[in-house]
């Protein structure tokens, strides 16, 4: 399944939720779409969803309307709420001939995802005395009752504490061979364990699409990370102003410093400070920002 | 099968579940006594209140004919306390559905607005239906048996008539809990207008071929005279109409998705 996304506009009143958004989804991948809150991810997973029409653009499943193919798409809302009086195993044979299956074969597959979710326990007890947990695994059996090429989810995890997120987070990785998958999440911690593929969107706009391992190069620049004692701090000024030291940032005891070619200069910076009596806890090579930071100086600066 | 015929048998597992299959025939059954009851023993009842200050009550003058008292339980037993019953118990119709999430969920499968909109219509009319129709015959049996027979051939005419005000009455409720969001204005707007409309009911010829509570003032008519009066057709026709509006109406907000909040 190709899902293509084209120039999707989507306006509240005054609020562009969603800004000329396009990108395509190749079969069998698995797309983070990540952003900080009120950026339009739900906006989004809506309007692929049929949730919500856009004001501008489509969204094509397969090069066919999203409307049309609504049997391929699984979709996990953010708080998924069923009918609070029907039990776990009704409330998957109601969504699944609503889906279209027939009653003999849910018979048999009704009971095989509850087991596979881990609510074949609680098969015959209502919904509404499920913790939120118990629901959204409720919710991704729903998803997969139908066996959709197609698996939309809005936060899957983000209201889950960390027991429910393992959790859901483990059935992700198991289905996502068998499918395509596109989820939204503000914990870029959570997409870079599940996609390999991310699409960043701020204030409604995409602002970058690319994989792990490239935004990790890109964003790679080495510098030296410090650690000295707190009465030697002044020295940490000092070299500042050393020619071959581009910036120093101070964070508490600990430094990073942007050298002009670390390979070359590192052993001077080390020298100098074994010069100057420095008490060293750590001096350390590596890469400048974590995934963490690299998304945070995207989402903010951009 | 089909997602119609889910999503009404969705509808009366619900009605079980919640108990509303019992409470609703009880109340209109309840309502139903209530007319013949109160009206037989009101002499009694003044006379006991009364005490002996000089009130007398000439029994000939409160004898009521039969007719006269099943009238009056559908126009100020069900079209009163009934009215504001039905709206009450349907007012959360579509509303909780869009409250919880679960309107959005059912229409990313498969499922055509027009059969969401008709599984709810189906169960919950025929429920309704069903339960006037007990409240209806508890009436006419207590009429029977404390006043003097009706008709059986007009008494079915009158209720056939008022079902479809029910009908309307139902329609409208729906799309008022399509449209708004708050289950206080959804019963306030609807009990208001649809008391209005009563209200207005019989005031001038014109405005109850326009007035949906015109059949509800039909069916009176029928029961108490014994003929069917020469606006009823139109008054049916327009009354149909109106429910056919409200209807459209409220699955051009669906499918449209104006019942979104922003």
């Amino acid at each position: 399944m190709k899902l293509e996304i084209k120039n999707v506009t989507k306006k509240f009143k005054s609020k562009t939720a969603v800004n000329n958004f396009s990108m395509v989804v190749e079969h069998g991948q698995c797309v983070g779409l990540i952003g900080p809150n009120g950026a339009g991810k739900s906006t989004l997973i809506k309007i692929i969803s049929d949730i919500l029409y856009a004001d501008k653009g489509e969204v094509l499943l397969d090069g066919k309307k999203i409307s049309n193919m609504k049997r391929e798409i699984g979709y996990l809302p953010q708080y998924p709420d069923f009918f609070h009086w029907m039990t776990a195993k009704e409330t998957l044979f109601f969504m699944g001939q609503l889906s279209g299956i027939s009653k003999e074969k849910l018979i048999d597959e009704v009971p095989a995802i509850l087991t596979k979710v881990g609510l074949i326990n609680e098969q015959n007890e209502k919904v509404q005395t499920f913790s939120g947990g118990m629901k959204q695994r409720l919710g991704i059996a729903q998803t997969l009752l139908h066996k959709p090429s197609f698996i939309v989810m809005d936060e899957p995890v983000s209201a889950l504490d960390p027991i429910g997120r393992r959790e859901v987070l483990n059935l992700i990785q198991e289905i996502k061979h068998d499918t395509t998958i596109l989820l939204s999440t503000h914990i870029l911690g959570d997409a870079e364990e599940i996609c390999e593929r991310f699409v960043i969107m701020k204030q409604g706009k995409k602002i970058e699409d690319t994989t792990i391992n490239k935004l990790i190069t890109n964003n790679q620049e080495s510098v030296v990370h410090l650690e000295i004692a707190s009465s030697d701090l002044k020295w940490v000024e000092l070299i500042e102003k050393l020619p071959y030291v581009k910036n120093v940032e101070l964070i508490g005891k600990r430094a990073k410093v942007r050298l002009d070619n670390v390979q070359l200069n590192k052993n001077r910076l080390l020298r100098d400070a074994l010069e100057s009596n420095i008490d060293i806890v750590k001096f350390e090579v590596g890469s400048s920002d974590t995934l963490e930071e690299i998304f945070l100086k995207m989402v903010v600066s951009v | 099968m089909t997602p119609l015929y889910i999503l009404t048998k969705k509808e009366y597992v619900q009605m079980f579940r919640e108990f509303k299959i019992i409470w609703l025939p009880l109340v209109f059954m309840f309502l139903g006594a209530t007319q013949p009851v109160v009206t037989y023993y009101l002499p009694s009842i003044l006379a006991a209140l009364g005490g002996n200050q000089g009130i007398t009550i000439d029994p000939s003058m409160t004898q009521q004919d039969g007719a006269q008292v099943i009238a009056a339980t559908l126009g100020s037993q069900f079209d009163q306390l009934g009215i504001m019953i039905i709206v009450i118990s349907m007012m959360g119709i579509i509303q909780s559905d869009k409250a919880n999430g679960m309107l959005d969920f059912i229409l990313t499968r498969p499922v055509k607005v027009g059969a969401y909109i008709g599984g709810k219509l189906l169960s919950n009319f025929s429920f309704i239906a069903i339960s006037v129709m007990l409240g209806y015959f508890v009436s006419y049996v207590y009429v029977n048996f404390l006043f003097n027979n009706i008709p059986f051939l007009e008494m079915i005419l009158a209720i056939v008539f008022y079902l479809i005000w029910v009908l309307f009455i139902l329609c409208f409720t729906f799309m008022i809990s399509t449209i708004f969001n708050g289950q206080g204005v959804i019963a306030l707007i609807s009990i208001v207008c649809l008391l209005i409309f009563k209200i207005f009911s019989g005031l001038h010829p014109i405005i109850d071929l326009l007035n949906p509570a015109g059949m509800s003032q039909h069916a009176m008519m029928v029961l108490i005279t014994g003929s069917i009066d020469s606006h009823l057709y139109g008054n049916m026709f327009i009354t149909l109409v109106w429910i056919t509006l409200t209807v459209t109406f409220s699955h051009y907000w669906i499918s449209e998705k104006k019942y979104h909040k922003n």
